[in-house]
């Protein structure tokens, strides 16, 4: 069963990571939520698939109170990413759900009307959340061409969706990322194929390597930190994407 | 009484629905077209009816009234489509409802304090499947109505008229060939539209068995 962990806790100010689920049937790909909490509300990023939907919320409520949850916040338009949204919000018919601007007629298919949606334009956006102000930062073509992260600049946390994300086997299911050569084997495929463009990926490389990152958490996979997390921008800035698995 | 639909029920009711709608949507075309077909003899037969003069006039009449008929007919059929639309546009809110409830369903662990509003939520979900099956099930009484009420009755019109256009071919004097003819294509299209009504009658029931 999921499990909700706390990575970042200032007081009032905490982040929970929802990862790894032994009992998630196999053909579902393997995700992680995250939660960011300030002054009691919540924002869930990512908040997964329908099918995980159940384990996710039974996760979530282990720790916190669902019906706090007041936004969610969608990287991109995949079903992994944001088809659950209509279930959230038979919890919270009120909820904001902040995503690209590109997808914000798209994502009504999974649910919600236009009182839902908070687009966000190409450039990003300082999204208001309790007493932080969390910053959408533009990913675009990696992969979506309508792509964002959640940078929260308090905590040094960067929520990178499928950035940084490994198909990880069961044996190296860590939370953290505990030796990155050995564990950026299994974000190498994911990355060539999935990463359409060189010219955005090193956009994003120079964005991103001038924030302060203390913890660097994707969609998939293990959670980067400290070191690991330059480690990784320099590793993807040199890694040739775009291709096809030779 | 609280009602209790499983999501599971729902979904089998569904998939059974959508394949009954597939069937009765197929007669209904199977009616459609010979209805067509009489329309347009129909005009001819006034033609010919005219030409005939005097002998045919009887003739002529149940022509028009044949056309009549054959325009009322699609029209009915228009109004079956109606409800069938409307029978897809529930289904697919009950496939939807059904499958959010099945997956709450699935919740298990959670503290007192959430289970509260999972217990709301899951009530206001299975309250909103019995709604559907309701209106699912008044669609479904409506469809039967129109067809026993408006549609069928209608048909035993069309094969009098058909009967009777039969007989009068008979007095068209040097026409009464040719009405005989024209007679005999009306008779056997009228029997395809009966045929095609009974099946349509039958996959209507489906749902009582």
């Amino acid at each position: 069963m999921k499990r909700a962990q706390i990575i970042f806790d200032d007081g009032g100010h905490r982040w929970l990571a929802i990862a790894r689920d032994p009992d998630k049937p196999g053909y579902v790909i393997d995700t992680n939520e995250y939660l960011v909490i300030s002054d009691g509300r919540g924002l869930l990023c990512d908040p997964g698939g329908m099918e995980i939907f159940p384990a996710v919320f039974s996760a979530l409520s282990a720790e916190y109170d669902p019906a706090n949850i007041d936004a969610i916040f969608a990287s991109h338009q995949d079903p992994d990413i944001i088809s659950s949204l209509s279930l959230w919000l038979e919890f919270n018919p009120a909820l904001k759900c902040y995503c690209s601007w590109l997808w914000s007629s798209f994502i009504p298919h999974f649910g919600g009307g236009p009182e839902t949606f908070v687009s966000i334009p190409d450039d990003g956006l300082d999204i208001i959340h309790g007493r932080l102000t969390l910053e959408a930062i533009p990913a675009h073509y990696l992969h979506s061409s309508g792509n964002f992260h959640l940078y929260d600049p308090k905590a040094e946390l960067l929520f990178s969706g499928d950035i940084g994300a490994a198909l990880l086997p069961p044996d190296e299911a860590g939370l953290y990322v505990e030796d990155f050569d050995r564990h950026i084997r299994h974000a190498e495929g994911f990355h060539r194929r999935w990463m359409g463009s060189d010219k955005a990926k090193l956009d994003w490389c120079e964005r991103v390597s001038k924030l302060k990152i203390e913890l660097m958490c994707p969609q998939h996979g293990a959670i980067y930190r400290g070191a690991d997390v330059q480690r990784f921008i320099n590793w993807f800035a040199e890694l040739e994407v775009g291709v096809l698995r030779s | 009484m609280e009602p209790r639909p499983t999501a599971g029920l729902a979904m089998t009711s569904s998939s059974q629905e959508l394949h009954r709608i597939v069937r009765i949507n197929e007669q209904i075309k199977s009616v459609v077209r010979p209805a067509f077909r009489i329309s347009v003899m129909a005009l001819n037969a006034i033609m010919l009816a005219r030409r005939a003069g005097d002998a045919a006039r009887g003739f002529g009449v149940l022509s028009d009234e044949l056309r009549r008929f054959a325009g009322e007919l699609s029209q009915q059929m228009n109004g079956l489509r109606g409800l069938t639309a409307s029978s897809v546009a529930t289904v697919t809110a009950l496939v939807k409802e059904a499958r959010y409830l099945a997956i709450s369903e699935r919740i298990t662990v959670v503290p007192p304090a959430v289970q509260e509003k999972l217990d709301e939520v899951r009530t206001r979900q299975r309250v909103a499947v019995h709604q559907r099956i309701l209106t699912l099930r008044q669609t479904q009484a409506s469809v039967r109505r129109l067809l026993t009420d408006e549609i069928l009755p209608l048909m035993q019109l069309g094969t009098v008229l058909a009967r009777s256009a039969h007989i009068e071919a008979a007095y068209g004097g040097r026409f009464a060939a040719e009405l005989g003819q024209v007679s005999a294509e009306f008779s056997r299209t009228i029997d395809e539209i009966e045929t095609a009504l009974t099946a349509l009658h039958k996959a209507t029931g489906d749902e009582h068995r």
